[in-house]
């Protein structure tokens, strides 16, 4: 019987005006995602090699150096990987740093220069564009926004439509009982919505896969193929919820306004409104602060170590010190930095947090930390480069502790190994994303969104059975 | 006659639940919205102000000329709650030197906000009547004609000796009074809020410029109005007309504004600018070698800039090399409290160079300035310009330049604040010469309170006035207006040619 219901249902709605209008749309919308895609993403990966593989020389002409050149300059500039699946999220990328510099040590006159630490540029703030801010198109923009209005719009006279017309009492006057009839229209609904989709999704990703610049390996289709089933469970959400005012709501023009209403205020207010709200409980440390704190952590330092280092011996007791205020010195910067660094990270996070009362919000993640873009694909990248900047630094010492010679005295000449160094030894950072680490940090908001939907097909289910025909 | 027709239309629409829930959730909205953005305004006042403080103090501590930053601030604009625009977006501090001349591009941000926050969009009241109030419209208008030629009334009311026209334009009146009923409502609690916090000082123009802004929204409101019209009377089913306008709303005020700028690419001409830059770095260098000519040909030989001066105190040297702002130049400078006794006789040469440096570097930097304004536009403002021309061609990129024009938040109101600053440099640069500043012992030499800063020429910006706004906001006003009318003749042809 579900089957049959559901059919009719379907038969129903490919006829429809509202079916062919969401299939010429999510096709053009798809179409120049793609193209827009396709226009990016090679200036992007060309621009995102270039900057690695210079990074990469100058490491290169460090190792060919010495062992304390590389110990000094450090591994240079550590770049983000662009994703080849930003076209599914935009995820805010251009606002986000793709970079991490591991360089720049401290000069503090021409004979005593430090040693490298790791250095978070801010977010860019883009104070040169003067346009007009909009979005891209990207996918999530396409199933948050167009695809949640348009399940709206397949659904709201569901039921309520049929009342109207007379036409549910005929049908319950049949012997079928009422869930049937429930999930037979969710069905149908979620089908006939997804036929539109499907197609829209399947050219979107022709047309990218085809282009010859652009590699979608095995992961990236997993990965698609799992922000495709994510995009059909949130239009599942507003299925059911355009179901279940459906089914309270006694004319179909009110259930509409009712709904739009909804999803204008979960779609478009929630997520802005709530992180502006959200952002304010908890405070990121005052950057005014950050400087006093580190002039005064290097006063104290200088008082420790003091007249020494401005010496230009080489005995035993000055390199020591020498050695000893390097490492303290960027140590303790790195931390500085790593703290206020995360304050705001945290700051974000937390109003990230909140806003996962609105299902786009909830999907918009989803979807951003399986297409590797984002906020959280942006702390993975952090991660790995502090892991990087670990592997480093041990290299340096291990090839040190290898020399017997050398007095181990890590950041000044005279005490580090002068033996020759294989560039290819050293170790190179490369930005990676894993998927099962993505699966299992998104676990839960899939466990959200699914719950949601569940709650709203209950909630549905119950407003029918109690309505009287 | 028209009269009871209108008085009908109003008692039938205003009874309604759409009428009431919509109301409501707007109401809702947009006190939560107006909450956030004038928290949000606070903030950026407070902060403006600090850093007013913080520049000026740091002003009052230099002791010479040479090292001084003259930092001047710009203000959030107070309207920005209605269309925030570019306003928090941009740069709002900028400093003055004689190496340059300062433009929007040349602007920081002052402020200890965290960047990071910008990836969440941000909203402002026009947003919400942007997306609301144009959904309101359809949802009041798809069944105005559709609805009575369904259940019948139409005809019973074309019985009466009443003219097709009139019909129309009852309802058009009836629809437009009950929409505005919740605008206004709206706009009533914004300004009370407004008015009652204690930080957001509205002057008379702002309340005008308020009203440009809420006669704009009501025009915008109207086009919306027409097209649910334009759909119901075309349409023969009330539910088909439903669809129509909830895809011709998606499509306007959601899909078409992101499709457009997606698809379109708008980027400059890559070599537009490596070709500037290069040509200001030919500058510099012309100026370069000038200044080593000078050096050369000067008594003392083998000095370079800082003519080996040594005292308490220092002397820097900082390059700028920035293609993306087409600057490229080091800038140099000293800052000595006391000079020791060896270096005394090296200040006079010193200063002569500074006389000839004085006269050259501002030069160099109108020069340059040639070079940069157009070559800046056609970097920044020319793409920006295509885009938002893009987007006018759906009513919501009327509405929004509209609207920006008239709270002063679009590129021309910003525009305003750095061509304020650009005759602050002039005018501080005049002050420079007339005043004998760059040869003067001052320029490397000083004690705290020896030069009295208050002595500069002072900068101030006021927003421009309320004309200037409107001729600004004129365009697309009265495009806007003008569809008004072409949607509002063409609904009256169909309709009257319709059989019932």
């Amino acid at each position: 019987m579900i089957l049959h219901i559901t059919k009719r249902e379907l038969y129903d709605n490919l006829n429809s005006l509202r079916f062919a209008l969401t299939t010429i749309l999510l096709l053009a919308l798809m179409i120049t995602n793609a193209i827009g895609f396709l226009r990016e993403h090679p200036k992007r990966m060309q621009q995102y090699n270039e900057s690695v593989n210079k990074s990469l020389t100058l490491m290169n002409s460090h190792a060919d150096d010495s062992l304390y050149k590389l110990a000094q300059q450090g591994p240079g500039k550590l770049y983000k990987k662009p994703s080849p699946l930003s076209f599914c999220a935009e995820g805010g990328e251009h606002l986000l740093p793709n970079i991490i510099e591991g360089s720049s040590p401290f000069v503090y006159s021409s004979n005593l220069t430090g040693i490298w630490k790791l250095k978070y540029p801010n977010a860019n703030v883009n104070l040169k564009d003067v346009g007009p801010d909009v979005p891209k198109v990207d996918w999530t923009f396409i199933i948050a926004f167009v695809m949640s209005l348009i399940a709206l719009l397949f659904t709201f006279d569901s039921i309520s439509g049929e009342r109207e017309y007379g036409t549910l009492r005929l049908m319950l006057a049949n012997s079928v009982p009422r869930h049937t009839i429930l999930i037979g229209k969710f069905l149908g609904s979620l089908i006939s919505v997804s036929i539109p989709f499907t197609l829209a999704v399947l050219t979107n990703l022709l047309m990218v896969s085809t282009a010859r610049n652009v590699h979608l390996n095995i992961e990236a289709w997993e990965r698609l193929g799992i922000i495709f089933f994510i995009g059909l469970l949130y239009t599942c959400f507003f299925l059911a919820l355009g179901l279940l005012v459906s089914a309270r709501v006694q004319r179909s023009s009110v259930s509409l306004v009712i709904l739009l209403l909804i999803w204008v205020t979960f779609v478009i207010f929630m997520p802005s409104t709530l992180a502006s709200i959200a952002g304010e409980f908890a405070p990121a440390l005052p950057t005014e602060a950050k400087w006093i704190r580190h002039n005064e952590r290097q006063d104290a330092l200088w008082d420790k170590y003091g007249y020494i280092l401005w010496s230009d011996e080489v005995d035993r007791k000055t390199l020591e010190a020498k050695s000893g205020f390097f490492k303290e010195d960027s140590e303790a910067d790195e931390q500085l930095n790593q703290e206020y660094l995360t304050s705001k990270l945290a700051q974000v996070q937390h109003a990230r947090s909140i806003t996962r009362v609105s299902p786009a919000t909830l999907l918009q993640h989803l979807i951003e930390s399986f297409a590797g873009t984002g906020f959280e694909r942006h702390l993975q990248f952090v991660e790995n480069t502090k892991d990087y900047a670990r592997q480093y630094r041990d290299f340096v010492i291990d090839i040190d502790k290898s020399d017997a010679e050398s007095l181990h005295l890590i950041g000044v000449r005279e005490g580090m190994t002068k033996k020759k160094i294989l560039p290819s030894a050293v170790p190179k950072f490369e930005d990676t994303l894993n998927l099962s680490k993505d699966f299992d940090s998104s676990v839960m908001d899939i466990l959200l969104l699914t719950m949601f939907v569940v709650v709203l097909l209950s909630g549905a289910y119950l407003a029918f059975v109690r309505v009287e025909v | 006659m028209l009269l009871t027709l209108i008085r009908r239309e109003i008692l039938d629409n205003l009874m309604t639940f759409r009428f009431a829930a919509a109301s409501f959730i707007m109401l809702l909205l947009v006190v939560a919205t107006t909450g956030v953005l004038i928290r949000d305004y606070e903030r950026r006042l407070e902060s403006y102000n600090t850093a007013v403080k913080k520049h000026h103090q740091e002003m009052m501590d230099t002791t010479t000329y040479s090292a001084v930053d003259l930092t001047i601030d710009r203000p959030p604009n107070p309207l920005s709650i209605f269309n925030v625009g570019l306003d928090k977006r941009l740069g709002n501090t900028i400093g003055v030197s004689h190496f340059f001349v300062p433009s929007l591009w040349d602007a920081g941000k002052h402020g200890a906000d965290n960047p990071y926050l910008n990836i969440f969009a941000s909203i402002d009241l026009v947003f919400i009547f942007q997306g609301i109030l144009s959904l309101l419209a359809l949802i009041f208008a798809y069944d105005t004609l559709a609805g009575e030629r369904e259940r019948g009334t139409l005809r019973l009311v074309l019985t009466h000796p009443v003219r097709h026209g009139q019909i129309i334009f009852a309802k058009y009146i009836s629809g437009m009074i009950c929409l505005l009923i919740p605008l206004l409502m709206c706009i009533l609690l914004v300004l009370i809020m407004l008015t009652t916090s204690s930080s957001v000082f509205l002057s008379v123009d702002d309340f005008l410029r308020i009203g440009g802004v809420v006669f704009t929204s009501f025009v915008y409101l109207s086009l919306f109005f027409l097209i649910g019209m334009l759909i119901s009377a075309v349409t023969r089913r009330t539910s088909t007309a439903l669809m129509v306008a909830m895809f011709v709303w998606g499509f306007l005020v959601l899909v078409y504004p992101n499709l457009i700028l997606t698809a379109v690419d708008t980027a400059p001409h890559p070599d537009t600018e490596p070709t500037a830059y290069n040509q200001i770095k030919q500058i510099w260098e012309e100026f370069d070698k000038d200044r080593l000519q000078y050096l050369k040909n000067d008594p003392v030989p083998g000095e370079e800039y800082d003519f080996d001066l040594s005292g308490d105190g220092y002397s820097f040297r900082g390059p700028t090399y920035d293609s993306s702002r087409l600057l490229h130049y080091y800038a140099t400078g000293f800052e000595h409290k006391k000079l020791r006794e060896e270096s005394e006789p090296m200040m006079p040469h010193a200063q002569d160079y500074h006389r000839f440096f004085g006269t050259q570097i501002t030069n160099t930097a109108d020069r340059m300035w040639l070079v940069r304004k157009p070559a800046l536009e056609a970097l920044y403002t020319q793409p920006a310009k295509l885009e938002q021309m893009l987007l006018k061609f759906s009513p919501v990129g009327l509405y929004d330049a509209a609207t920006e024009a008239w709270t002063g938040t679009d590129l021309n109101g910003l525009q305003d604040f750095f061509t304020a600053s650009q005759r602050h440099h002039q005018s501080v640069m005049d002050y420079y010469h007339d005043n004998k500043v760059f040869e003067s012992r001052l320029w490397i030499v000083g004690v705290e309170g020896e030069i009295d800063w208050n002595q500069l020429p002072q900068f101030s910006f006021q927003r421009s006035g309320i004309g200037v706004n409107a001729k600004r906001a004129f365009p697309e006003l009265s495009l806007l207006m003008m569809i008004n009318v072409v949607m509002f003749t063409i609904i009256f042809l169909i309709f009257v040619r319709s059989e019932v």
